[in-house]
């Protein structure tokens, strides 16, 4: 047998164990109290719900990620974030690329319904994602956002739909609408 | 060839079932592919 062609079949070998793994790991991660790292998580099933007055969102400024469910469907990401006079927000980018529309499913999910829960470090708030589509007015959050991440985004990105911007908003009890 | 997809078969159920019960190994199998898609993305 050639070289080449056992070079091939270990490849082909440490790919279906490669792959094998990784699917496995993402499935067990579904079933989790929240995500890990990439792995979408489970439904949020620790923390303390916290209620009361709004808080001031600029410390997540000083926070690398927060975890994000959404209660339709259950299930929880690792996303960046920021805030800027004291609103928070998060986000998708790469919308309009071919990854963007094959792996991200949650910002058409939170469209459709923005009911969401944000953890951040071991503190629940119930959210309401509203999505921004134009982003004019958004120009000191699209700074802290570059200023924060290795991110050169552009107000022209949410205008053109590549990058979808969700205010986390309050979100008020059923019947308070 | 029936040989072969038995071989097939039974490396997926052990991976797999390493990835599920072994502590840990779920977390560096997705550190190793936060790496692959870091590097593919790059």
């Amino acid at each position: 047998m050639s070289l080449i062609k056992k070079t091939g079949i270990i490849t082909l070998w440490a790919l279906l164990v490669l792959v094998t793994a990784v699917v496995t790991a993402a499935v067990k991660q579904r079933g989790a109290d929240g995500p890990n790292r990439v792995f979408s998580g489970g439904a949020f099933t620790t923390g303390d719900l916290q209620r009361g007055p709004e808080p001031d969102w600029s410390f997540v400024n000083d926070i690398d990620t927060l975890e994000l469910q959404l209660l339709e469907p259950a299930q929880s990401r690792r996303i960046w974030t920021a805030s800027v006079d004291g609103k928070v927000y998060v986000w998708s980018g790469y919308m309009n690329s071919l990854v963007g529309k094959l792996w991200k499913s949650w910002p058409a999910q939170a469209e459709r319904d923005g009911r969401a829960v944000i953890r951040v470090e071991g503190k629940l708030y119930e959210r309401q994602l509203r999505r921004i589509q134009q982003g004019a007015g958004l120009e000191k959050l699209i700074t802290i956002i570059n200023g924060k991440y290795p991110s050169s985004t552009t107000i022209a990105a949410i205008d053109d739909g590549d990058l979808w911007m969700f205010e986390a908003a309050a979100r008020r009890p059923a019947g308070d609408q | 060839m029936k040989h072969l997809f038995t071989r097939i078969l039974w490396v997926t159920i052990a991976t797999a079932a390493s990835v599920w019960f072994i502590p840990g190994l779920d977390d560096a199998v997705e550190v190793v592919f936060q790496i692959v898609v870091l590097i593919a993305s790059s």
